[in-house]
């Protein structure tokens, strides 16, 4: 018998069991595994099984069969874990999401396989239908994305380190994690910092190990929103200064038409100059030198001569 | 060891969507349903072939999974426990979610009251909290202009497209007839993709520097082998082009290589990274390079390095 039909077998039996097999249980009913082999074939070809379903997703569980410990373990696939819930999707619902993961870009197999999960009794299949005319890339395949939202989804507090900006050094963190929020390219976990026992934005650029699970669990509080935490982070990275920029008169349309709201007047020569908030001083040069000669740090003076100093250091 | 885990791991995933979808759809022929997973009709009937040896312990006719499909229909029987897919994995969940709110986002959208409904759904069933607020949040920044709507416009009736642009590499406003072929959304900024009647070239822009946009009546068609997700980020490494190459800092590795598809990259003993980048202009290397500031060091070849220093002085002038 091949191992994939090894591991079908396995599946199906720990998803149909009762009550959690145990190793020798397995060992002697499941079609795959030669009861005729030594214990320490059995034992290999077991554990290896075990851990690329798992890998795949396939929630196996271990369960310690007494109080005591004095019995081997038994493992089972509980139900609940294993079948995606019902979603009683609309057509129309469907068709949309479906048009949703067609303009997903960078993780395409994984929405296309999505989707087909959510409409597996689908009968009014909208598949075929035109391709969206604008596609979306909201990085969705970076690696730390997959650990935060498993311990999100399943409530369990993690522990990571994290690097704040102008920090020197990571500082390790335990977080209950509570929403995943992307915003203007980038990703932020919300939650709970036990720390400061308060709610904390963190972003998962700046997370600087892979997270760790913990003990327990936890509730996410009724009425929480993300958005509030979010924007007091990005409006705190950003809270360092108020700069003006004077845009050369070829250029005032890009205030003009980007920054509609911004506290602004007419400068010298027909230019325009505008009030932004930026997240350090930094930041605004990287962002100003984008457009050559034609923009220019009006102020404050600390901003101005932070640039000028930047900019002797590139010319050496 | 990982090559034929991983292929076995692919085959797998497969066989438990694609048992589940027999069950549901009793007598879908082979041909659809090796269409519908983009799989050849023999490698289908190899995994048919293969659940005749699978099922429940006891493994008697009563256990076994029935299947069918001498007629050229598909039936499974017996194989109940297969009946429903597997929950969504982690990166197929974010990438519906963010996918759906990222579209969700879009000026206009006609689907987009059925979208909400269907992430209410979605989130409840992925876990979202007592009251239902989601767990996943992706918000895309509005265009405060009007040009993301007539570039869509542009898109779906298949016609050109005059814009006035602003380039970031030569510092100028020029206006160029754009053949709209794809808009996409990377890193919180709108892009366009299309050819470019000025170059002759397929180029992209970002849209919140266009100054203005206005449709045509030129007809403008999108190639058939062009194909968007060769797109992703806010750059595209095209083969041919000239390379540079500097080290960055620790802190500025961070996210560099999110946005920009470095050629090759490696960790140097002070923790700082060499890279290589491929350009089409001296000029965009050049701001790039810039814009790092104190975060590189090391710039290859000297015209790139000369480059640099010249548009430093250039802007240095102003503050003078």
């Amino acid at each position: 018998m091949r191992r994939i039909e090894r591991l079908i077998n396995l599946i199906a039996a720990l998803l149909e069991a009762e009550v959690p097999m145990t190793a020798e249980q397995i060992r002697e009913r499941i079609s795959g595994y030669d009861s005729a082999g030594s214990h320490e074939t059995f034992r290999r070809a077991f554990e290896r099984d075990k851990a690329d379903l798992k890998a795949m997703g396939i929630p196996i569980e271990t369960k310690q069969l007494d109080t005591f410990g004095d019995t081997p373990p038994g493992y089972i696939i509980p139900k609940s874990s294993y079948y995606l819930p019902e979603l009683d999707l609309e057509p129309d619902e469907l068709a949309s999401l479906r048009i949703a993961a067609g303009a997903v870009l960078g993780v395409e197999e994984e929405a296309g396989t999505g989707v087909m999960k959510i409409s597996m009794g689908a009968i009014d299949e909208t598949a075929g239908a035109a391709r969206p005319a604008w596609n979306a890339d909201v990085a969705a395949s970076q690696p730390l994305l997959t650990p935060l939202y498993s311990a999100l989804a399943e409530r369990v507090p993690i522990t990571f380190d994290y690097q704040p900006a102008g920090a020197d050094e990571p500082g390790s963190r335990r977080v209950r994690p509570y929403a995943l929020v992307h915003r203007k390219g980038h990703w932020y976990l919300v939650g709970h910092d036990e720390r400061s026992d308060d709610m904390r934005t963190f972003k998962v650029a700046r997370i600087t190990s892979d997270p760790k699970r913990g003990e327990g669990s936890y509730e996410i509080p009724a009425g929480f929103s993300a958005e509030k935490h979010v924007l007091a982070h990005v409006g705190a990275e950003g809270d360092h200064a108020v700069a003006t920029i004077r845009f050369d008169r070829s250029l005032r349309w890009w205030p003009e038409q980007n920054l509609p709201g911004a506290r602004a007047k007419d400068g010298p020569d027909g230019s325009y100059e505008v009030e932004m908030p930026v997240a350090s001083l930094d930041a605004l040069a990287s962002f100003v030198v984008w457009w050559g000669p034609k923009v220019e740090i009006v102020g404050p003076p600390e901003a101005r001569s932070h640039m000028i100093q930047r900019l002797e250091r590139s010319m050496s | 060891m990982t090559q034929p885990s991983e292929r076995l791991a692919k085959r797998l995933k497969r066989i438990l969507l694609l048992v589940p979808y027999a069950i549901k759809h009793p007598g879908v022929s082979v041909e659809e349903l090796s269409a519908k997973f983009e799989i050849k009709k023999d490698d289908l009937v190899d995994d048919l072939n293969l659940l005749f040896m699978c099922g429940l312990p006891g493994y008697g006719p009563g256990d076994l999974i029935d299947v069918d499909f001498d007629s050229g229909y598909v039936y499974v029987r017996m194989a109940d426990y297969f009946a429903a897919p597997l929950k969504l994995t982690p990166v197929e969940a974010l990438a519906l979610y963010a996918g759906g709110a990222a579209m969700a986002s879009m000026p206009e959208m006609e689907e987009a009251d059925a979208l909400r409904r269907a992430l209410d759904k979605l989130g409840v069933a992925l876990g979202s909290s007592a009251d239902g607020s989601a767990l996943v949040d992706v918000r895309f920044e509005a265009d405060p202009s009007d040009h993301l709507r007539v570039i869509r416009e542009g898109l779906t009736e298949r016609k050109r497209v005059r814009l006035e642009y602003y380039s970031a590499s030569s510092g100028e406003l020029t206006t160029r007839e754009i053949d709209p072929w794809s808009l996409y959304a990377a890193l919180g900024r709108w892009y366009l993709v299309g050819l470019d009647h000025r170059s002759g070239e397929e180029r992209m822009f970002r849209v919140d520097r266009i100054k203005s946009a206005a449709l045509s009546d030129d007809p403008a068609d999108v190639p058939d082998d062009f194909d968007p997700s060769t797109y992703s980020g806010a750059f595209r490494d095209r083969p041919g082009q000239p390379v540079a190459s500097f080290e960055i800092s620790p802190a500025v590795a961070r996210w560099f290589e999110e946005y920009y598809p470095v050629r090759a990259a490696s960790t140097l003993p002070d923790g700082w990274r060499a890279v290589e980048l491929s350009y089409a202009k001296p000029q965009w290397v050049a701001s790039l390079i810039l814009s790092i500031g104190d975060g590189v060091r090391n710039v290859e070849p000297a015209e790139i390095a000369e480059t640099v220093r010249s548009a430093a002085r250039e802007i240095a002038a102003i503050y003078g």
